[in-house]
């Protein structure tokens, strides 16, 4: 043996050597290591300090739940905290940094804590930084939170893809040991489709770790030999790298899959991690059994490690923990590790069994690195690693997470799971089954969907019995029982003293079992100390909460694809490159992009959407209303429908025409609006307003289906199918005649409210409707979706002589505030059809959703807030959106509150702001002066109130 | 009505023909835009929902919900003159982008965005279904034993185009 | 958690929309009280439960899901078309 590095054995490619780098010094290891394995060849223990006292600390596992070898990898955007070097690959050129200490790992200033320790006791934030309260925020969270904790995020963005997908079997099985891989044979053997994952990057769980022997061969080989056979079948999916982190209704696991983290870079088309929701028909649970430390006197100096960890360091990695080891053991896995290091060509010093001897350690010697222990009897043994087993845990998590409990179980001394039904089964040593031979038979009788469980081959079965050592009270030396936490075997008692005696309770006082780990480790010594300081058994603890996820997963892989540019769809209308052309400014509307002004030479929003108005009141504009809501609505009771819908009557539309409706929520509050089209007999084309287009049609599906399933309506968005332009102002009419084909566009072919198919361009089938929501004489033209941009520069050319300006939506609003109408603003999920001053358009003839509702007597005040126009008293003045309303006399108060400013613009046509208001029983109320209090920008000023139609009141221009 | 005016596909500019992605091998997939043709929402009357079935066996006709199908390949006036009576049609020609995808990994490319379980035995050749990929609703046909249709509303085409093809470049992807 | 759509098949619940209590019924009357009652008055009942889900990224049919809302297992799914015409008019 050279160092610690082992001369033979191994699953590592001695010919593949790897640079890597810790706390910036370089180290070398193979392909094949993990980060700890490798640190540990190279004789480095010192890995990390701990939370609390900042505590020299090593490596204790060999697996996802290690508690103390944390460390931050990588640099700049790649930066990642937290990472456990037991479950890193090495790769060549890896850098590994690690954490909660100032200025270096050997020389830390916070371990000044560890000499107050008798400070830092259960609870001790709550005694400590109680008062004054004003130094919390400012003294004592960030004292606190520089003091203790873990490693630091980058506040670079990463630079990676994470991606997520789905996947279904009919049997996942999780975890890949003996008995998982028996459980993939039987099914994959017969057939059935299986995922089989598993958190390590090479599969075959403790196979690979211990010296066992299966069907004549090493456990290793038939390992070996069952996955080569998996492969080879299409209806098996290998999964490693893979956690599946959590159990979710439905039995749907949800699992990270660690693609490209064995890599210095990830490809650029490849993600670093992959998040999989998989739909299992059914699960098995084959995680296997975890390791549990013994709570004793410095059971956390460097080099004192889990007894199974120190022989898988030795028989998959080729790593010595040391050259002289001390075994403390309560059952036979220490004399396992004893044996497997003897033949490894590692001194055992001596083996310490609480079976056996009644002189226990007490406490280990050194400080960065074991020196020796000493036992009960003040005897002392030198050593450099001290192997612990304190008995078995069965990993019961995944099948906990939906709320089930596990149960103690005194012969195996662990919690075992729960019965949870046929959809998930545990297995193997996860079900409490330590043998390797009830492991195998286990996962043939897991992986038998249906028929006779196949013969398991044979096998070597190591002794498995135990009796329970969960603290040597008589320690000298601190003991830990949580070691992420830095929670000592003390604090559990003095928690119960103090009244918290709930196993919940205890551990938030105590953190033991909080933080990155969950107490993998700790928690049933923390229970057992528990039970025995307040004289109940393990069952009346009980075990905290079992919660996904099982070990911590990214937040990058949580998000997936959903960042940046895809973190929501954008959607564009059929107008989108025409108004692109013309470089229109683009807003964002839900998920549309609108056309929002089109800037000439610098303008801002308010020069351009002034002077497109100008534009089309003088002459004619071109807008994109494609985002409307578009509903084709067919069928012999389209018209009933439509009735039972809407608060105004449709039976009475006549085809050819276009009507303004106006639905209600049932409770009475005003839904949508939108004009209605009658193409047929038995055909409507209803629009809604861009906002809701996806509710109402929800809602229509909802009123059909849960209130008239018998109506015989058939309903359909076609939004996406057209194009549609308004197209406004004096001039519309002349600009429009020049490209429709055979039909003369005046007041008696194509009246007010017109709505028809035509044929425009020589031959294309288009619809035009004559509507207004600018208060001009204004059209709208839907075209099919492709020829969208193509029409629209058609009317701009066909309007070039008329000055045909494109306007936006800014210019839209301004328009339809000068003309009073009432758009979202107005329509806010509180107002009625009466606060609007559409109550006349309720029909008393016919039931319709909101009819009862909207009588109610609260619905009916007079003194409800209703819409009236708002200007201010000051004609140059301005007056804003949200301004609350109040009478001429009183001070700023709720009380006082008669309504506010619901819309504002600039009138460019009165030259002056002018608004919409609601205000209470406004109505009869036009002329009244009133104080405008801005409680936001925290001005006063005042203001009229007046009609709602603020230009052209007599609908000159509209019917011109 | 006679195509006399061209129809431009919101995807013709960003749908540029080529290899992309991983350079490895031969493409995981390949991406194809057909040319744009008709599709009709076809949605049965009451009591109709048998005799329309009966009568979209000599259509191109894929499910698209209950007693709902997309007929593709003809014109409105065609599809509707022919179902008077048993049917309500509605012309989603230009209000749906088509993208046709295909290939050894198209499977892998569509468990990324979608729920479905697409294992030949669930969702057999001829099959379509409707579900939301990367929050986009998709109606997906499978139309051979690695070949996918996959339409999308229109104005979500751009987006979706980019996302899908974002998900097949681990593999490397054609467009053709 | 899954639903199984009657005409999609199993789907994710991220697939759906949910909107509540299936069991008020629209009142044919024009008693207030009853109309009160259908808008307002909604149990939180513990154990089985009908509550309307659509399925507003895949069919678009409103479903009726019945579910235990303590366990979220889920036992039937059926188009609201057929519950409202199972239990006919109140």
């Amino acid at each position: 043996m050279t160092g610690f590095r082992l001369d033979k054995g191994g699953l590592i490619d001695r010919t593949t050597t790897l640079n890597f780098s810790f706390d910036g010094k370089v180290f070398t290891g193979f392909q094949g290591d993990t980060l700890a394995s490798a640190l540990i060849a190279n004789n480095v223990h010192l890995m990390g300090r701990s939370f609390k006292y900042h505590r020299p600390r090593g490596v204790i596992s060999a697996g996802s739940s290690e508690p103390n070898a944390l460390v931050t990898l990588r640099e700049g955007g790649r930066q990642e905290a937290n990472t456990r070097a037991t479950m890193v690959e090495l790769y060549d050129g890896l850098a590994a940094r690690s954490q909660n200490r100032w200025p270096s790992l050997n020389f830390d200033v916070g371990a000044v804590n560890s000499l107050a320790s008798h400070m830092f006791v259960a609870g001790f934030y709550y005694k400590t930084f109680m008062w004054p309260k004003s130094f919390w925020e400012k003294i004592y969270e960030p004292l606190i939170r520089r003091a203790a904790g873990l490693g630091h995020a980058s506040k670079e963005a990463d630079p990676d893809k994470y991606e997520k997908a789905y996947a279904h079997c009919d049997l996942l099985i999780i975890g890949s040991g003996p008995t998982g891989l028996m459980a993939a044979l039987t099914a994959a053997r017969a057939g059935v489709r299986i995922i089989l994952a598993d958190e390590s990057a090479a599969l075959g769980g403790s196979l690979l770790n211990e010296n066992e022997e299966i069907d004549s061969v090493s456990g290793l080989d038939w390992a070996l030999a069952a996955l080569s056979e998996l492969r080879s079948l299409p209806n098996v999916t290998l999964m490693p790298r893979t956690t599946v982190f959590g159990w979710y209704d439905g039995n749907v696991f949800g699992a990270v899959e660690r693609v490209n983290d064995h890599v210095a870079e990830p490809s650029p088309y490849e993600p670093r991690q992959r998040y999989t929701r998989i739909f299992a028909r059914r699960a098995v649970m084959a995680t296997g059994a975890e390791e549990r430390p013994i709570v004793f006197g410095g059971n956390d100096v460097p080099g004192v490690m889990l007894a199974s960890a120190m022989r898988t360091y030795a028989n998959r990695y080729a790593a010595a923990a040391g050259k002289s080891i001390v075994v403390f053991t309560n059952n036979d896995s220490g004399k396992r590790t004893a044996s497997d290091l003897r033949r490894a060509g590692v001194h055992v010093e001596a083996i310490i069994d609480s079976r056996k001897t009644a002189h226990l350690i007490v406490d280990v010697k050194g400080g960065k690195r074991v020196t020796g222990v000493e036992l009960g009897n003040h005897r002392s043994i030198p050593c450099d690693a001290v192997a612990m087993s304190g008995g078995w845990s069965p990993i019961v998590n995944l099948m906990c997470h939906r709320g089930a409990k596990p149960l103690w179980n005194e012969s195996i001394a662990g919690f075992v799971p729960p019965d949870v039904g046929s959809a998930f089964v545990a297995a193997g040593s996860a079900a409490g089954h330590m043998l390797l031979s009830e492991c195998l038979a286990d996962g043939a009788r897991a992986g038998t969907m249906k028929g006779r469980v196949p013969a398991v081959p044979k096998c070597r079965d190591e002794r498995f019995a135990v009796t329970p050592l969960w603290w040597v009270k008589e320690s000298t030396g601190k003991a830990f029982v949580d070691y992420q936490n830095d929670a000592t075997a003390k604090d559990l008692p003095l928690a119960a003293r103090e009244g918290y005696r709930d196993i919940e309770l205890a551990k938030r006082y105590t953190t033991a079992g909080m933080a990155t780990d969950q107490g993998k480790l700790g928690n049933v010594n923390a229970i057992a100390i528990l039970a025995d300081a307040t004289g109940r058994t393990m069952d009346q603890v009980g075990t905290t909460t079992f919660r996904p996820y099982y070990t911590p997963v990214s937040f990058g892989a949580l998000a997936g694809p959903f960042v940046r540019h895809h973190f929501q769809p954008v959607r564009k209308t059929p107008l989108h490159d025409w108004a692109y052309e013309l470089g229109a400014t683009f807003v964002e509307a839900g998920l549309w992009m609108r056309s929002s002004w089109f800037p000439m030479d610098g303008e801002d929003w308010l020069a351009a959407a002034t002077r497109e108005v100008l534009a089309t009141r003088s002459g004619v504009g071109i807008c994109d209303v494609s985002t409307l809501g578009k509903i084709d609505v067919q069928g012999p009771d389209a018209t009933e429908f439509l009735n039972r819908l809407y608060c105004n009557t449709f039976s009475t539309l006549a085809a050819g025409r276009a009507r303004y409706g106006l639905m209600l929520r049932e409770d009475g509050i005003v839904f949508d609006d939108g004009t209605t089209s009658r193409l047929a007999e038995d055909h409507f084309l209803m629009t809604t307003t861009t906002a809701n287009a996806a509710r109402v049609m929800a809602h229509m599906e909802f009123c059909h289906q849960a209130h008239w399933p018998d109506l015989d309506v058939q309903y359909v968005s076609v939004t996406e199918q057209w194009g549609q332009m308004a197209i406004a102002g004096p001039k519309a009419r002349a600009t429009l005649q020049k490209i429709v084909d055979d039909i003369t566009l005046d007041d008696t072919s194509f009246p007010y409210l017109a709505a028809r198919p035509v044929s425009i361009l020589g031959g294309m089938q288009a619809r035009l409707f004559r509507i207004s929501f600018s208060g001009e004489h204004a059209y709208e033209l839907a075209v099919p979706a492709d020829y969208g941009s193509m029409v629209a520069r058609a009317v701009m050319q066909a309007g070039q002589e008329f000055g045909i300006t494109p306007y936006g939506v800014e210019a839209l609003s301004i328009m339809r505030i000068e003309k009073g109408h009432v758009a979202g603003g107005e329509l806010n999920g509180t107002t009625t059809a009466g606060d609007l001053g559409l109550g006349k358009m309720m029909s008393t003839k016919k039931d319709y959703v909101g009819r009862m509702m909207a009588q109610r007597e609260g619905l009916q005040d007079p003194n409800r807030q209703c819409v009236v126009g708002i200007r201010p008293y000051d004609p140059k003045g301005k007056i804003r959106s949200g301004a609350h309303i109040l009478n001429k006399g009183d001070a700023a108060s709720m009380a006082a509150d008669q309504g506010y400013i619901s819309s504002v613009a600039w009138s460019p046509m009165l030259e002056m702001w002018v608004g919409l208001a609601l205000v209470a029983n406004g109505r009869s109320r036009h002329g009244e002066i009133v104080k405008l209090f801005d409680g936001i920008r925290n001005t006063l000023t005042y203001g009229v109130i007046c009609d709602p139609v603020h230009y052209d009141r007599e609908n000159i221009k509209l019917h011109a | 009505m006679p195509d006399l005016f061209i129809r431009v596909s919101p995807l013709s500019d960003i749908a540029i023909q080529g290899r992309f992605g991983a350079d490895h091998g031969v493409p995981g997939v390949m991406f194809s835009l057909p040319a744009p043709s008709h599709m009709v929402t076809v949605i049965a009357r009451k009591g109709k929902a048998k005799a329309l079935a009966q009568a979209l066996k000599n259509f191109d006709a894929r499910w698209a919900g209950p007693d709902q199908y997309f007929v593709w390949g003809e014109p409105y006036e065609t599809v509707s003159g022919k179902l008077k009576g048993l049917a309500s049609c509605s012309d989603q020609s230009h209000g749906r982008v088509v993208i046709g995808i295909v290939g050894p990994h198209v499977r892998q490319v569509l468990a990324k965005g979608s729920p479905i379980d697409f294992h030949p035995a669930e969702f057999p050749v001829g099959k379509s279904a409707l579900t939301q990929m990367a929050h986009v609703g998709v109606h997906v046909t499978r139309v051979g034993a690695d070949a996918f249709e996959i339409s999308v509303f229109r104005g979500f085409s751009e987006s979706f185009w980019e996302w899908i093809t974002e998900q097949a470049e681990e593999f490397g992807y054609q467009v053709t | 958690m899954l639903i199984n759509c009657p005409h999609c098949g199993t789907r994710p619940i991220e697939e759906f929309t949910f909107n509540g209590d299936a069991s008020p019924q629209r009142p044919q009357s024009q008693d207030m009280n009853a109309w009160y009652d259908y808008i307002y008055l909604r149990h939180n009942p513990k154990g089985r439960f009908d509550e309307y889900a659509h399925h507003s990224s895949g069919c678009r049919a409103w479903l009726v899901v019945t579910r235990d809302t303590q366990t979220h297992e889920v036992f039937a799914a059926v188009t609201a078309k057929d519950y409202a015409r199972e239990r006919g008019t109140p």
